[in-house]
């Protein structure tokens, strides 16, 4: 492998985990906008989507059909908690939601380890494609995948957000939840929408990135962690500025490693984090507000 | 001065049960000591977080950092260069606020969320760092043989011993806390926590006491550190991740955020309920999880916050 | 915008004028004067919870004279070393439920508790101190990682209770008196493969370690064994093992020419590094932990074109040992055994964890003690005693009793393990 290919396979691997934090991190900022709330437990909504669908397509459930019952399910799942817990809580201030939604996520974790056990479980790439090969470099075929799901969501959101009426006020709500309600919005149903979102997008970005890892109870943690670092480079405002901020994080993850120190990348990489929020707080990509 | 006054007051309450507990269960005391003892090291560290986080609004989620930094600053003078364990302590702590005062300053003028990342990714890089250093700190497999705490050449190696001096230093900590935040210092943190823009507006150098209670906040977390480090015997990086902070976070609000005495209750609370519903086995992270749910929906006030409206409520 | 995150202190006088339903005015009512009364309500139902909990959990002191052999076993059934604490408690209590099927120690029946360490060493730590003041163990059992044994060898060397663990630690008898550890050395795991590759010519290995302590381990020691068996290491990378994609690391890698990969991780991080390998073209043997010989890794690496090499004891395929080995019937009775009550043959995990019961049986009943001291030197005097894992012979400066022999290195092929070295 030459020098040049090994660099341009540094990008793609840093592409490939990049494609993986961009779609976590965008479905974190959507839960944020339409909710100010920072959720915790969006890793746990990633893990059951991608769960219940592996174990649907061990049963011999064809590909559409396992990801849809899956998707359906996870929205199910995500408004029932918010109608039984976040509901209840929509006055408090935001740092005991913050708690309540890591609460959740530990009971979630809980009660997927019931179901599935610990084993990991492993789920086919939905086109059987050979990886792209470039200049003797590859990359899987499942990140064009992820990066076209990626792109669609951010365009079905943007369309959501700006071009119809509950998507606006959505936005009123998170903004300033009593004046929306003063304007005659429903408050509660529309934190159950954007709980259902939030449900649905964390669950699509599980099924859709599962076939690059292993699936267990436990997989929701690192996505989390990767997502939020993500979302603090891009910044918090704009949704597309997440997507460029988690690319951003995978490539440079994958070149500290390629470049520089493979023992170290870890502490490189958060450190260049501190400095650009010290430096550049809202984000590199931030609109101003 | 009524009897129900005096009968619900916390100090009291804490030092009769911190004497009598080991008496209670005789027969394990090894045991429920043990467990006391990572209650009260847990105490000091969320008394912190709710000094910087509950008064003064700072969010933190990466206070394990300092925690880790004081144990395994003990933990490598002890063992490796032979100094005592009050000296590696002291030094622990010495470093921890020098290191704190200096990271502090740029990562304070964050706010909220971005402060929530910067302490998060402090973390990491803590742990990044001990697991790449092997030769200093063991690395991933860690430091063992750590001695038993000794002051001036008195060994603290019996359970019984060291349980008494532990929660000394606490209920200690407890007082200095309950000081700041009754005396002008605490004020000014509440200004800032209140309103940091009018509270320059009246003359309050913001700068200056958050980096202040910053470094007051690790200099217990690295006193913290170090007594665990001292009890246990060995240490590894695994107990000092993200998840520890957030455990934190979490014993922080259960216990009741804003009142020093909600982190006591909090701590020991999630300290000694795996104890208790270890029979569930599988079922025990579940079970854990909605024990959490159920206390944040119906006591918001926390554990403390509930017991004191109780008792201000069953006063008149 | 304020946005005010730790609101608790200052009250909030706004009351809310909300459009919608009816149930939010209800709830204002009910404000003044229910609240107390709910909290407290509340409060008492939790309180009551918990004490239920500690009733109905079985009885509080258990340190008699008389009365079952307590033993204590430490797993990881949370976290991430769950996977492999479901077979070694699966493994140990069968083996305590066959023996007391067969009468016990000498008529006293074996007692297994087992708690969950959550992955944790100071968890486990804390339940070794339980399981030793509370449960009255006489002996320790289990523990998976390196850091875990660290956490529970200075309890037992502490309380004087022998533990018998199974992971990579590597036991010194000096520093660690009543320590013992019934799974291979990780020595034996790297020196043979290392045999299998002086073999068969594949003079250069490539190290990728992944962050942590068995990184370290595998590193360390495979420079260790490299000159002996006239192998080169050519290069070593790292990377972490939640990490989506480590084809950087294998691309600086591949420049080398390495003959084969060596690549010290268990599970996922080991199933993710052979299918980067293939989709780089990297046709190379990939040498992986002995942790790796169960079931669950044969499904993680289906469908991936990579030779892997997985060292691993006798346990995983008793079937192509010749009958004359005295550990062949030993493992193929207690795999027909596991296999009846839990659907799944044993496996290397299973086997750690069964010897160590054995063990435990052996010595109580050759001493018939409870005291750690004589326990250990019990254990030490045991010359030969056939296992899951080897025939172990234990001695005061060996305290693992297992040999380089006793380890074979095993393929994948078809789904199926093949052995490829013995």
């Amino acid at each position: 492998m030459s020098d040049f290919s090994y660099l341009v396979q540094f990008f793609f691997s840093g592409l490939t985990s990049g494609s993986i934090y961009a779609l976590i991190a965008v479905s974190l900022v959507i839960v944020y906008r339409a909710s100010q709330l920072i959720c915790f437990s969006q890793g746990e909504f990633y893990v059951f989507g991608a769960l219940i669908m592996a174990s649907l397509l061990m049963k011999g459930i064809p590909l559409l059909a396992a990801f849809l019952l899956s998707l359906l399910s996870s929205v199910i799942m995500a408004g029932f908690i918010q109608y039984i817990v976040i509901r209840r809580l929509l006055k408090k201030p935001i740092g005991m939601l913050i708690v309540m939604t890591i609460a959740i996520s530990l009971a979630l974790r809980g009660f997927a380890l019931l179901i599935w056990g610990r084993e990991s479980y492993v789920v086919r790439p939905f086109f059987q494609v050979a990886p792209l090969s470039f200049v003797g470099a590859t990359l899987p075929s499942q990140v064009f995948l992820i990066m076209g799901v990626t792109a669609l969501v951010l365009l079905c959101l943007w369309l959501f957000f700006e071009k119809t009426l509950i998507g606006l006020a959505m936005r009123a709500c998170a903004e300033n939840p009593d004046a929306a309600s003063l304007m005659g919005i429903n408050v509660h149903r529309m934190s159950l929408f954007a709980w259902m979102w939030g449900g649905a997008i964390g669950a699509i970005s599980g099924m859709v990135v599962a076939p690059l890892l292993f699936t267990q109870y436990t997989s929701g943690i690192m996505p989390m962690v990767k997502g939020f670092i993500a979302m603090s480079i891009g910044g918090l405002t704009g949704i597309s500025g997440a997507a460029l901020g988690g690319f951003l994080l995978g490539l440079t993850e994958a070149f500290t490693v390629g470049l520089v120190s493979s023992r170290f990348s870890d502490a490189i990489v958060f450190t260049i984090l501190i400095i650009v929020l010290i430096f550049k707080p809202s984000g590199l990509f931030a609109r101003s507000q | 001065m009524n009897i129900r006054r005096i009968l619900t007051n916390p100090y009291l309450i804490l030092c009769l049960s911190v004497l009598i507990a080991p008496f209670v269960f005789a027969d394990k005391s090894a045991y429920v000591t043990g467990v006391l003892i990572f209650c009260a090291v847990y105490t000091i560290l969320t008394i912190g977080l709710d000094l910087l986080m509950g008064y003064t609004g700072q969010i933190s989620v990466g206070h394990a950092s300092f925690f880790a930094i004081g144990a395994y600053v003990s933990a490598i003078l002890t063992t490796r260069y032979g100094l005592s364990p009050l000296g590696a302590m002291a030094s622990g702590m010495v470093l921890s606020g020098i290191l704190s005062w200096a990271i502090g300053r740029p990562v304070l003028a964050l706010k909220e969320y971005y402060l929530a990342m910067a302490t998060l990714a402090f973390n990491e890089i803590v742990i990044s760092l001990i697991i790449g250093l092997e030769g200093l700190t063991g690395g991933a497999s860690g430091i063992r043989d750590i001695p038993p705490f000794a002051i001036f050449g008195v060994s603290f190696k019996h359970h019984l011993l060291y349980y008494y001096l532990v929660w000394l230093i606490t209920i200690f900590v407890i007082v200095l806390s309950r000081a700041i935040v009754n005396s002008p210092v605490g004020r000014a943190l509440s200004a800032i926590h209140g309103d940091e823009i009018g509270a320059r507006a009246f003359g309050i150098d913001c700068t200056k006491y958050k980096t202040g209670i910053f470094v007051i906040v690790n200099v217990f977390a690295s006193l913290a550190g170090s007594l665990y480090a001292h009890f246990i015997g060995f240490i590894a990086p695994d107990d000092f991740q993200v998840g520890t902070s957030v455990s934190l976070l979490v014993m922080l609000y259960l216990g009741g955020i804003g009142t020093i005495w909600g982190p006591v209750i909090g701590a020991c609370f999630l300290k000694i309920l795996p104890e208790i519903t270890y029979h569930f086995k599988d079922y025990e992270l579940l079970v854990n999880g909605l024990i959490l749910v159920f206390v944040l929906i119906f006591l918001p006030e926390g554990l403390y916050g509930t017991l004191k409206k109780i008792t201000k409520r069953a006063e008149g | 915008m304020l946005l005010r995150l730790l609101d608790t202190k200052i009250p909030k006088k706004t009351k809310k004028i909300p459009y919608s339903s009816l149930t939010y005015c209800e709830n204002k009512k009910k404000k003044k004067g229910g609240t107390i009364m709910k909290r407290l309500v509340c409060l008492c139902s939790l309180t009551a919870f918990l004490v239920l909990c500690i009733l109905v959990a079985p009885s509080f002191s258990q340190k008699t004279a008389k009365g079952p052999y307590v033993i204590g076993g430490i797993f990881p059934l949370t976290g991430y070393l769950s996977w492999l604490g479901e077979y070694k408690k699966k493994g140990s209590e069968l083996k305590a439920e066959l023996i007391n099927e067969a009468g016990g120690v000498d008529g006293t029946p074996l007692k297994l508790v087992v708690y969950d360490d959550q992955s944790s060493p100071e968890q486990a730590a804390k339940i070794a101190q339980r399981l030793i003041s509370k449960d009255g163990a006489v002996f320790l059992i289990g523990t998976a990682s390196v850091p875990i044994s660290g956490a529970v060898a200075s309890i037992a060397n502490k309380e004087k209770v022998p533990a018998i663990i199974g992971s990579g630690y590597e036991v010194d008898p000096k520093k660690d008196k009543y320590v013992f550890n019934t799974a291979h050395k990780t020595d034996f795991a790297i020196a043979r493969p290392f045999e299998y590759f002086k073999k068969s010519g594949m003079t250069k290995v490539a190290l990728l370690m992944p962050i942590g302590s068995l990184g370290e381990l595998g590193s360390r020691l495979a420079r260790k064994y490299a000159p002996s068996y006239g192998i080169t290491i050519v290069g070593e990378e790292k990377f972490d093992i939640k990490a989506p994609d480590v084809t950087a690391q294998l691309a600086k890698l591949k420049t080398l020419n390495p003959s084969a990969i060596f690549s010290f991780c268990t599970g996922e991080p080991a199933a993710l590094v052979a299918r980067n390998m293939a989709q780089l073209g990297m046709k190379i043997p990939l040498l992986v932990s002995h942790g790796n010989a169960n079931p669950g890794f044969l499904r993680l690496v289906k469908d991936i074109d990579v030779p892997i090499l997985v060292p691993s004891g006798r346990a995983t395929l008793p079937n192509e040992l010749p009958d004359s080995d005295p550990c062949k019937k030993v493992i193929i009775e207690f795999s027909k055994r596991h296999e009846q009550k839990y659907g799944e043959p044993a496996n290397y995990y299973s086997a750690e964890m069964v010897d160590a019961v054995a063990i435990i049986a052996e010595v109580i009943k050759r001493t018939g003690s409870r005291e750690g001291e004589k326990l250990v030197k019990g254990i030490e005097n045991l010359k030969n005693f056939v296992g899951m894992q080897g025939v172990y012979k234990f001695s005061e400066d060996d305290h693992h009793g297992t040999a380089l022999e006793d380890m074979m290195v095993l393929t994948i092929k078809d789904g199926k393990w093949r052995l490829l070295h013995r």
